[in-house]
């Protein structure tokens, strides 16, 4: 789990949302892929297609790539592909505002901050605990790395987990 | 009891003198008067478990708590109203029915329904859509008088002459005799195809124009002649506010001083003045103004401000949704929600603005800079910063329930 190529993500995607790129892509891990299911769960993004170089085809309908597109389909993932493949990402815009507004990295390749589900609580009731800052503002999440995969901190906290947190969205 | 102190009557322990302190200290080391303990409070007491939410009570409203008036309210009704008002009255009581009342009175559950109560019957200017008069003096029920009815005119007019009758008399009946029925104004202004005067009634080309009513009424109402300015009149015709709900507003100079430019000829001395105005229930707006004379730039910046009014958003009319940054300059500040009854902690220029602006749980902080300017800029900026959550789940496409729910979850 690379935390230094994840903050590298999380300032490309706060570049690519303020100039208003519609998609752009990321290098392809699980960690990153995980990440953005979560983010996709929460409607930060609009779509997450793994793809090579070049952008993938966009659905006859819907106007972005997708993963489930049956008429284009996704390229298969082979031992000669796979490094050339990237995570192709599709951002969202509300009012012409970005809806994934920024995204700050918590932990630190030099500082990995882990929390546990109760002080999670505490921290969705605004509360700052540690080094984590409490979510005080609308449709701020925070994103964290547990045993049970990629979870947004209230999901943490309904099923009773805590773990790595990895980064804020606001 | 002490022993020191002299018998009393017995009656006597009933009155208040008796309490073992004394009743007036004999130094006081502080302004305030003093607070006895048995004094009589100025409201009476209300505990919580006796009162009702409005949900409440319109939720158990029944028709029988809609009867009719009792004699004893018609005669206090009588007092206030003329026999044929209390006629009307009687009329619209009886036309509705109890049970409809009960009905109509509860809070709707309905998906329609809106999402929050208002008081639809004021308008509010700058948040509400402007009135505008109706475009046209047309009455389309509007119908020619007949025969019947001018004869109606003539013998009402033969029966009114007076008993030395000019010819005046008769050419003034002439001239005010309507032949149509219906609105007055649809037969002597009629709506029309052609091209508009040049001059409203009442304008003319050296640019005087006639009072508006708005102020004729605005002077009755204050009950005495108040000598109303050229800038008031402009503020009032530019905001829709009448002098009244202007002078209701609460405003307040936050900064002035002296600020000076430097020309060839010299300095030139100027004052310069900001003002925030409100309307302590979501309006809030800053002014600034320069000018030679310190009242004039008081004036002018009040003016602006009240101008500048603006709906801020505000979580339970009580504080902001999340916490929120403004810079302007080297100021940084950042003001937080905060749950209620915490109160407003937080410096004396943000205070104001919170207490114009109706907003009662709120902390700050500003950081860097703290010229008081930029202070209240940036804190302006940052109160209309904030985000609507309805947009966020608009936006996010997630429901608004849960966007509710979770990011304010049940505390804040």
């Amino acid at each position: 789990m690379s935390l230094v190529n994840l903050a590298h993500v999380c300032s490309h995607l706060n570049n690519a949302t303020r100039v208003r790129l519609g998609i752009t892509s990321i290098p392809n891990t699980l960690l990153h892929l995980q990440l953005c299911h979560a983010l996709q769960h929460s409607g930060y993004i609009s779509s997450v297609v793994r793809g090579g170089p070049t952008p993938p085809p966009q659905h006859t309908l819907l106007d972005v790539p997708t993963a489930n597109d049956e008429d284009k389909g996704v390229e298969m993932l082979t031992q000669s592909n796979v490094a050339s493949q990237r995570l192709w990402v599709g951002l969202k815009y509300w009012q012409s505002q970005p809806v994934l507004g920024k995204m700050v990295m918590v932990s630190k390749p030099t500082r990995r901050v882990t929390i546990r589900a109760s002080e999670l609580r505490n921290v969705i009731l605004g509360a700052d605990i540690g080094y984590v800052d409490g979510v005080r503002s609308p449709g701020e999440s925070i994103y964290l790395s547990t045993d049970r995969g990629i979870m947004e901190a209230r999901d943490c906290v309904r099923n009773k987990v805590g773990g790595l947190v990895l980064c804020r969205v606001l | 009891m002490s022993f020191a102190r002299p018998a009393r009557c017995v009656f006597c322990s009933f009155s208040r003198g008796v309490s073992a302190g004394t009743r007036v200290p004999s130094r006081q080391f502080h302004p305030s008067p003093t607070q006895f303990t048995d004094r009589k409070p100025r409201f009476a007491n209300f505990k919580a478990r006796d009162g009702k939410t409005l949900e409440e009570l319109s939720r158990n409203m029944k028709p029988e708590h809609f009867q009719p008036y009792t004699e004893k309210e018609k005669t206090a009704l009588k007092e206030e109203y003329t026999p044929s008002q209390l006629a009307a009255i009687e009329a619209g009581e009886a036309a509705i029915d109890p049970k409809d009342m009960a009905e109509q009175f509860a809070l709707r559950k309905d998906p329609m329904r809106l999402h929050y109560i208002d008081d639809f019957s004021t308008i509010e200017p700058g948040v509400d859509k402007h009135v505008r008069a109706p475009k046209s003096n047309s009455d389309y029920n509007a119908t020619l008088k007949t025969d019947e009815d001018f004869i109606d005119d003539f013998a009402r007019f033969f029966a009114e002459l007076p008993s030395e009758a000019t010819a005046a008399d008769w050419v003034r009946f002439t001239e005010t005799l309507r032949l149509t029925r219906g609105k007055e104004e649809n037969e002597l202004n009629p709506h029309s195809a052609l091209v508009p005067d040049l001059f409203s009634p009442g304008e003319s080309l050296s640019g005087k124009t006639k009072l508006a009513e708005v102020f004729e009424t605005a002077e009755e109402s204050f009950g005495r002649k108040e000598e109303i300015t050229e800038a008031m009149k402009r503020l009032v015709q530019s905001t829709g506010y009448t002098p009244l709900q202007i002078a209701s507003l609460s405003t307040k100079v936050l900064v002035s001083h002296s600020v000076v430019n430097q020309t060839r000829l010299g300095k030139v001395r100027r004052m310069y003045c900001l003002s925030i105005a409100g309307n302590g229930n979501g309006l809030l707006g800053i002014g600034e103004a320069k000018s030679e004379e310190a009242s004039d730039a008081v004036t002018q910046s009040k003016y602006r401000a009240i101008r500048n009014m603006q709906p801020i958003p505000r979580y339970e009319s009580r504080t902001i949704f999340g916490d929120v940054k403004g810079k302007v300059g080297a100021v940084e500040l950042r003001l937080m929600t905060r749950p209620p009854g915490f109160g407003l902690r937080c410096q004396h220029l943000i205070y104001e603005m919170c207490r114009a602006a109706g907003i009662h749980d709120l902390a700050a902080r500003v950081d860097r800079s703290r010229n008081p300017m930029n202070t209240v800029k940036a804190a302006y900026e940052a109160l209309m910063s904030q985000r609507n959550p309805e947009d966020i789940a608009r936006a996010r496409g997630r429901k608004m329930v849960d966007v509710r729910k979770v990011y304010y979850s049940g505390r804040y």
